[in-house]
């Protein structure tokens, strides 16, 4: 298995609030709020190139939402590769716990 | 009531843009509310009762739908952008917002990738002007003259400059050291403005002719070649190329106001070239004399 590098904190949040369902860059914020208590936020310009910088690397992509009342806006939505780099951090991540707890 | 307009020309260095930032929020609370920010000056429209806090951003926009709505989603307006790839935004301030709701990079990453942005581009010029001071200062060796020695300073000059700040806006510290940020922003374009203006100056004032009389056989300053008299309007160095050939030995002479030769060569066959001649300020001419048929050539610059 080749070693991925450690994921931001950012990218991380990004992709495990999108994990669910597609999302907008509003609600990715919120989320990453509730989840984190408060510890995470992601402005504006870490929003934008994250979320750039993920869909040049093909792990979310951009759709329009057509609920009703959010036409037309704009959402990400986790690719497969997406979901496998979200999967290969949440393992490196907890490896490192346990690490941790051997010790 | 018309509305009061005002434009404030203070130029920032790209590595102190949070100057600029910090600068932008006074104004707003002083009831300045910016319309359009540049690169040279700032334009403000008095609205007191509001207070905005401002954002800059630096980079290349792929989706300026996305991007501007990304920003709104977090209650940043976009005000505009200036050629060179920043983006102005504000917020409305509210006190009861913690100070992290007006940042706009909030991780290390995204901030060094924003400074990186710039840093990269500012490197590559660096580098461009570093290549064109040592192409200059190659020149410097090989022929010696003001204008030359003026551009390798300016390239030189410019370089540090840009270089110094590359490094300041890749510098992590949340402080960076903001001492002398405009002193080296006026000198960055004193140098870029004065730096030509003298260059293509002084380039200009030196003589540049060629000459090639032909004649059967002369032995007088030959005053019907128009070029064959010419001024120099500073001391500095200056180099010519020459080529002589005649049956019998001719002379070359280049004298001053005072007829006295400041070069002189006789010979049958001559050929050299980036002859040095350390030269006053006046009035100089080339006298040649032989008695039989010749060809001559020769190029000043």
């Amino acid at each position: 298995m080749k070693r991925s590098e450690p994921m931001s904190e950012s990218y991380y949040y990004i992709l495990l609030c999108l994990a669910k369902g597609a999302n907008h860059g509003y609600g990715i914020m919120q989320m990453t709020e509730q989840l984190s208590g408060g510890d995470v936020t992601i402005g504006s310009g870490t929003m934008y190139g994250a979320t750039g910088n993920m869909m040049k690397k093909g792990w979310i992509r951009e759709i329009m939402s057509d609920e009703p009342g959010l036409e037309r806006r704009r959402l990400y939505q986790l690719t497969d590769a997406g979901r496998e780099a979200l999967r290969t951090e949440i393992a490196r991540l907890r490896r490192m716990l346990e690490n941790a707890e051997e010790v | 009531m018309a509305r009061e307009y005002k434009t404030s020309f203070k130029a920032y260095a790209a590595w102190n843009y949070e100057k600029e930032i910090e600068d932008l929020n006074e104004a707003s609370e002083k009831g300045w509310q910016l319309i359009k920010g540049g690169c040279f000056s700032t334009r403000f429209v008095k609205e007191p009762g509001v207070r905005y806090r401002y954002q800059l951003d630096y980079r290349r926009i792929e989706d300026m739908g996305r991007y501007i709505e990304t920003f709104q989603e977090q209650g940043w307006e976009y005000v505009n952008s200036t050629f060179n790839g920043w983006h102005y935004f504000r917020k409305l301030y509210d006190p009861a917002l913690p100070e992290e709701a007006y940042e706009i990079f909030t991780d290390r990453e995204s901030m060094k990738e924003m400074n990186g942005c710039w840093a990269r581009l500012a490197l590559g010029i660096g580098i461009i002007l570093a290549l064109f001071a040592v192409f200059y200062a190659v020149r410097m060796i090989s022929r010696p003259n003001l204008p030359t020695l003026l551009y390798v300073l300016v390239f030189a000059i410019e370089c540090v400059v840009l270089l110094r700040g590359c490094a300041i806006m890749r510098s992590e510290s949340a402080s960076r050291s903001r001492r002398g940020s405009s002193t080296f922003l006026a000198i960055f374009f004193a140098v870029i403005i004065l730096g030509a203006a003298a260059g293509v100056t002084l380039f200009s004032m030196r003589p540049h002719f060629t000459t090639s009389p032909q004649a059967a056989s002369i032995d007088q300053p030959f005053e019907d070649e128009r070029q064959m008299s010419f001024e120099i309007r500073y001391p500095d160095s200056y180099y010519f190329d020459l080529e002589m050939e005649s049956a019998e030995p001719m002379t070359f002479r280049i004298v001053n106001e005072d007829g006295a030769p400041v070069y002189e060569v006789s010979q049958a066959k001559f050929s050299e070239e980036s002859i040095r001649l350390r030269l006053p300020a006046g009035q100089y001419q080339i006298c040649l004399s032989c008695s039989t048929g010749f060809r001559m050539n020769c190029e000043f610059e």
